[in-house]
């Protein structure tokens, strides 16, 4: 391989990694944010971004709504059925300790997933969007689509970061996260935070979920299929900082792709588990981490 | 004693003779072990059916060596666990000669050896490489291509294409060495090359490994995965403006995904997948018995299974499960006479004449292993949005 044939290889390898890493920080913020308030992490995110997957889906096939309402759409369902989770599920085992809401969350994942089949079943579905060919820059493949879905996670990680440095709730949540004990001395109702982080970061996983599917087409595994690369990205970061799941979802994006050019494509699962092993091992509070 | 040693005789002979008479008017016992239920349910039920309907035929028609056949079909549930009970009763309490059917190969691959040790012999649909390679010493044959003789065809099909450079894209299968071997081989007998690409299916995106094969300036990509990472793929080809060939699976590029991603995403797409004969008189027989006009491959396969075992059993002159084994390739291949029917086949061989089965799956020549030497393929191409025939061959 010529070296600037393998210049070009790298550099559109690192450029579909900023852009599927960019897509993937939006369920990562979600799940970090869920565990820097309630202390747990949340493996039913995966299945949540399902739940957004299909409820984006049914706003835009069944009610024809645009792309962007559509992605609201997925934010809602995907909120609620976090919430449903969490009050079902995960809460009444609060004083089980992390493992066993961590596990209910699994078992939460399970019966989300099957729900899912029950009324879909387990067949592709695909957003009714045009299918774009990709621009050309020199030895550069960029889709348009791509683009935009790049755009729309900036946009929400935007909004995101105005809610949580503007709003009072947004101060209060960051306060929790901070010092929870702290926080319910000044007054913030934690029960009331608690739920507001739930929503919020399931319905940023269902957000991911129909980001994903934007660019390929749906299935009840859509969101599971993720998970490890969420997770590692959150571990990257530091369990609970949210421009660690930033940095994370980025960083685990660029490798999963160089290692398809570097290694050998059926190894890009593996990145994720190296990721988790390697920064549990040398550094577990990760890269912007204050606890661990 | 004398009266106790007496009368112990007196009913030793009573208990034996009965069973002498039987022996010689005892019908012959065949079983069908297909799945009634679970996930090969749709397809057992009618599997069994089809069986009954030869086996009706034979016996009106005189049966085998004299003898009447008498059927006994049970279920597997397409459950490893279920699929050897039944066996053992098959042939513990029935004893059957010969076991046909078995469809799912974990069913196949457990009832093989309970089979063999008790010199039953086991026709079988299952397609894992791995059956025909248990030392089974004969005692089974299967009539559904095994997943490397499926590779060989794609190989073939994309060679007939034009293809001179073969990219194979598959996720990690227990089959996507051999399957891939048995391409590349089949690509450079045709002086072509071919290089293999093993993805992860569970990817939401194979950008970087479209530029991989891109690099490899293919004009012939082979998507060999399952429809959810095949739908992934077949979008990254057509956002990369791949322009040559795409060849999948028909089990992947099917109805449902042919549904949910955009037209222009598999059009032209070609699909390979085994097929029975259609349009033979064994699959004719087949349409009339099972009432269909497009009969399953698996009730095909049943049917051939059936008729090879009552002629092997004619030929052998006896109706052991050692007949079958001995006899089935003096019947399912060779120079004989061509028939495609037990009726036939039982007259010719009557009449003293070698008999050369043709039947409803395909021509069932076996190798020494067992492995079904060819089959017919159906071979089809998404246009405007549908799935057309090309051919069968």
């Amino acid at each position: 391989m010529p070296d600037s044939f393998l210049f070009g290889a790298i550099l559109q390898a690192l450029i579909n990694g900023v852009i599927s890493g960019t897509i993937l920080a939006v369920p990562a913020i979600g799940f970090s944010a869920i565990f820097a308030v309630l202390n747990y992490p949340n493996f039913a995110i995966g299945a949540l971004a399902s739940v957004g997957a299909y409820g984006g889906l049914v706003a835009n096939t069944v009610f024809g709504l645009p792309l962007e309402v559509s992605l609201l759409a997925a934010f809602a369902t995907a909120a609620v059925a976090g919430i449903v989770v969490e009050w079902v599920a995960v809460r009444p085992l609060n004083q089980a300790g992390a493992l066993m809401m961590a596990i209910a969350s699994l078992a939460a994942a399970i019966v989300l997933e099957n729900v899912i089949r029950f009324f879909w079943g387990n067949g592709l579905r695909g957003y009714d969007l045009p299918m774009l060919r990709d621009v050309q820059f020199g030895a550069i493949r960029v889709g348009p689509q791509q683009v935009k879905n790049f755009g729309i996670s900036i946009a929400a990680m935007v909004a995101l970061w105005a809610f949580l440095a503007l709003t009072p709730l947004g101060r209060a949540m960051r306060a929790v996260a901070d010092n929870a004990d702290l926080a319910r001395l000044r007054g913030v109702d934690p029960v009331r935070i608690a739920a507001v982080a739930v929503a919020l970061g399931a319905g940023l996983a269902g957000m991911g979920g129909m980001l994903i599917g934007l660019d390929t087409s749906i299935d009840p595994l859509t969101g599971p299929r993720l998970v490890l690369s969420i997770f590692a990205a959150a571990v990257l970061g530091g369990l609970g900082s949210i421009p660690g799941a930033v940095v994370g979802a980025l960083v685990i994006g660029m490798a999963e792709e160089l290692t398809v050019l570097l290694i050998a494509p059926s190894y890009r699962s593996v990145v994720g588990f190296v990721v988790i092993l390697a920064v549990l091992t040398v550094r577990p509070a990760g890269l912007f981490g204050a606890r661990a | 004693m004398t009266l106790a040693r007496r009368t112990l005789l007196l009913s030793t002979s009573l208990l034996a003779a009965p069973s002498l008479v039987r022996a010689q008017a005892a019908p012959i016992k065949l079983g069908t072990l297909t799945p009634l239920t679970g996930a090969g349910g749709p397809y057992g039920p009618v599997m069994a059916a089809c069986v009954r309907g030869v086996v009706d035929q034979v016996n009106a028609a005189g049966g085998v060596l004299g003898k009447q056949i008498e059927l006994i079909s049970e279920d597997d549930q397409t459950n490893p666990e279920a699929g050897v009970r039944a066996a053992r009763k098959l042939i513990d309490v029935d004893r059957v000669s010969a076991i046909m059917g078995t469809w799912a190969s974990s069913v196949t691959t457990a009832v093989a050896p309970l089979a063999w040790e008790n010199k039953v012999f086991l026709a079988t649909v299952s397609g894992a490489d791995s059956i025909t390679l248990l030392p089974h010493n004969g005692w089974l044959v299967r009539t559904q291509p095994n997943t490397t003789l499926q590779g060989k065809k794609f190989g073939e099909f994309a060679v007939a294409q034009g293809a001179k450079r073969i990219f194979v894209m598959m996720p990690q299968t227990p089959f996507t060495q051999s399957q891939f071997a048995a391409m590349k081989a089949a690509a450079e007998a045709g002086g072509g090359a071919a290089e293999l690409l093993i993805y992860d299916a569970t990817k939401p995106s194979l950008r970087t490994e479209v530029d991989q094969a891109m690099r490899f300036r293919p004009d012939v990509i082979v998507a060999g995965g399952y429809t959810p990472d095949t739908s992934v793929l077949l979008r990254d080809l057509y956002r990369a403006s791949f322009s040559g060939k795409v060849l999948a699976f028909a089990y992947a590029v099917n109805q449902a995904m042919l549904g949910a991603i955009p037209k222009e995403v598999v059009e032209g797409v070609m699909t390979l997948a085994p097929s029975p004969a259609a349009g033979s008189g064994g699959y004719a027989k087949v349409q009339a018995l099972a009432g269909t006009q497009a009969p399953d491959p698996y009730t095909c396969q049943i049917y051939d299974h059936v008729n090879l075992v009552l002629m092997a059993m004619a030929k052998g002159g006896a109706t052991t499960g050692q007949a079958v084994h001995d006899n089935i390739r003096k019947v399912s291949q060779g120079s004989g006479e061509s028939v495609d029917t037990a009726l036939d086949g039982l007259r010719a061989i009557a009449a003293g004449r070698e008999v050369n089965y043709e039947g409803a799956s395909g021509p069932c020549d076996f190798n020494e292993i067992g492995d079904v030497l060819d089959v017919k393929f159906r071979y089809e191409q998404v246009k405007a949005g549908a799935l057309t025939l090309i051919r069968i061959a």
